[in-house]
């Protein structure tokens, strides 16, 4: 099949899923378990984004985090002072790509190396962290919306119809807008890895001196991949605040850990495996709370050790490994 | 005849080594050089300046008479200078044919590309391979790859780090008639350690010794020379 048919059926499948979702779930689900499926399509987009900069654009960044609290954050603060989301989104777009790219620019044009950009994606996240949890009080007021210190902003709105701000989304319609986005964003990951721009970024993860010497300036292609890859996480924010609502949280350790989780249990390299491997860990973080048996993380931890060495590729590596086996055709 | 690339004292310090150690050279625009010269005479060194792989401790390179010391790789690599690093520089996860039509998708769209790949690697013997993983080609098949990704965009000056290490007879006898065969378009710098080979091909010869050039001249006369033939035996030249 040629690799143009392919991307189209490969996006063609998964606008067909996300819209049977998108139109089945509400009705099935009840108020609480929809909002809680939004929360992990939100988290699935937050997937996407580190597995793409991770896996095709070679970039380690364990602070994937900080651009999606910032998104929150920014949706947040600016939806209640314009009091209208309208123009909330695109700013709330806009400050993690520049973060990104700022960020961006100190590591690849300082030429700092792989295992330190992973520190210091690390140590943005966890600044944020702090500087969130501080900012209780009334000084931390941006405008007429409060920081709130470790308690976040409870009062974050719900997206409303471009420029009606009263005619605000009730939770299906956030739902299918969070499906929405996610397949949007998986398209243009697809997409952008079709241009020359994705194969280079694939062919600087593979050998970054040979990309180099054919004439591609490896620091800006990085500098782009790591700010799509930001304004996707700032996305992935924007949802999050809309179902649950905007804390410091958002840029814990504790999240910051998990979305590596997810990438490495669905695997590095592919972009679906990213959203399978969200959506299997949180269904299993789920049922792990619901046990008193034994400890949830505990169990987590151990589920996550026994995926690492059994399938040490990631799921969907695996699984299209096997099912090549299976059919007998040869895998390239 | 013009002159393409120069160098004037250039430099390479490594802490207290110095790798290269003041080479003025030139190469002129369809020359065709061999450079020598023993293990750790600073050879790949002198390529990695030229390349803008390593910022030189002193001195100047020049591409058709303008200072380009000190630009980044890929600035150099737009000049029209491609190399073949002497450590093979590939994409293992990537196919010959995508790799080549990498090297190509800079100066050409996509079917132009495709098309002038599947050429360059028909050119080399390997078409057959185009759609394996480099990373699992033989080391040989992998060399040349790498050739016809520096050949492909057809860069002014190709630089050549022991292109035929790891090949074998009947490969490096291919690679030596596509460079004289490149040499009717191209100048090309190449480092052996084949004679045969540096026979085969070269008009002159460098000889490099301890990061300085210790002697240039026809083929002929480098062989005939009895410091060429100390160095390469080891012993010290005063
Ligand atoms: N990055 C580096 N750091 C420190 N020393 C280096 C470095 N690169 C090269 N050298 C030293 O510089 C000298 C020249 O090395 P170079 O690789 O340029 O030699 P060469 O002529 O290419 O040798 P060969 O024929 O073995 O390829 C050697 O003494 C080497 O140890
Ligand atoms: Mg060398």
């Amino acid at each position: 099949m040629a690799p143009g048919a392919r991307t189209g059926l490969e996006i063609g499948a998964a606008v067909i899923v996300a819209a049977v979702a998108a139109v089945y779930l509400p009705q099935v689900l009840e108020l609480f378990s929809l909002i809680n499926a939004t929360v992990w399509v939100s988290m699935a987009v937050l997937a996407l984004s580190l597995g793409l900069v991770w896996g095709f654009g070679g970039i380690l960044c364990f602070g994937q985090t900080a651009f999606f609290g910032l998104g929150g954050y920014t949706y947040a603060v600016a939806s209640i002072n314009f009091g209208d989301t309208t123009w909330a989104v695109p700013l709330a777009l806009l400050m993690p790509t520049l973060l990104a790219a700022a960020l961006g620019y100190l590591m690849f044009y300082g030429r700092i190396s792989d295992v330190y950009m992973g520190v210091i994606t690390l140590t943005t996240t966890l600044i944020l962290f702090k500087f969130a949890s501080s900012t209780a009080g009334d000084e931390w007021n941006i405008g007429e919306a409060p920081l709130g210190g470790f308690n976040g902003i409870p009062a974050t709105p719900p997206l409303n119809f471009p420029l009606a701000p009263d005619q605000q989304l009730v939770p299906e319609q956030i739902f299918a807008v969070a499906v929405l986005c996610l397949v949007a964003c998986y398209a243009i990951a697809k997409l952008v890895l079709r241009t020359r721009f994705g194969r280079v970024c694939v062919a600087i993860k593979e050998n970054e001196l040979r990309a180099e010497l054919l004439g591609y300036d490896v620091r800006l292609h990085k500098l782009v991949m790591f700010a799509l890859a930001g304004m996707m996480a700032g996305l992935a924010g924007v949802l999050f605040a809309n179902c649950v609502f905007v804390s410091p949280t958002m840029f814990s350790l504790s999240y910051a850990g998990q979305v590596i989780i997810w990438v490495l249990v669905g695997g590095i390299g592919t972009l679906v495996g990213p959203v399978i491997g969200c959506v299997l860990v949180q269904m299993l973080t789920t049922y792990a709370g619901t046990l008193s048996w034994i400890d949830p993380n505990l169990l987590l931890g151990l589920v996550f050790m026994a995926a690492v060495v059994a399938v040490p590729k990631g799921l969907l590596p695996t699984a299209s490994g096997l099912l090549a086996r299976l059919t007998g055709r040869a895998q390239l | 005849m013009t002159t393409l690339l120069s160098t004037d004292g250039l430099t390479m310090r490594f802490g207290g080594v110095t790798a290269v150690d003041g080479v003025t050279l030139s190469i002129a625009a369809g020359e065709l050089r061999c450079l020598i010269g023993p293990n750790g005479a600073g050879k790949s060194t002198f390529f990695k300046c030229l390349t803008g792989q390593y910022k030189p401790s002193g001195g100047r390179i020049f591409w058709r008479g303008r200072d380009v010391t000190g630009l980044d790789s890929f600035a150099i690599s737009r000049l029209g200078i491609g190399i073949k690093t002497q450590v093979p520089s590939l994409f293992d996860g990537l196919t010959p044919m995508e790799s080549v039509g990498l090297a190509l998708r800079r100066l050409h769209g996509e079917a132009e590309a495709r098309r002038r790949a599947v050429r360059a690697l028909e050119r080399l013997g390997i078409g057959a391979l185009g759609h394996r993983r480099i990373g699992l080609l033989a080391h040989g098949q992998r060399q040349l790859v790498e050739l016809a990704m520096v050949v492909a965009p057809e860069p002014d000056l190709i630089i050549l780090d022991e292109p035929t290490a790891g090949m074998s007879a009947d490969e490096t006898n291919r690679a030596a008639d596509l460079i004289r065969e490149l040499n009717r378009e191209h100048a090309i710098v190449v480092v052996e350690h084949d004679m045969h080979f540096i026979r085969a091909i070269a008009r002159k010869v460098t000889v490099f010794h301890q990061g300085r050039v210790l002697m240039e001249d026809e083929a002929a006369h480098v062989f005939a020379d009895p410091r060429v033939r100390d160095v390469y035996l080891g012993k010290a030249v005063s």
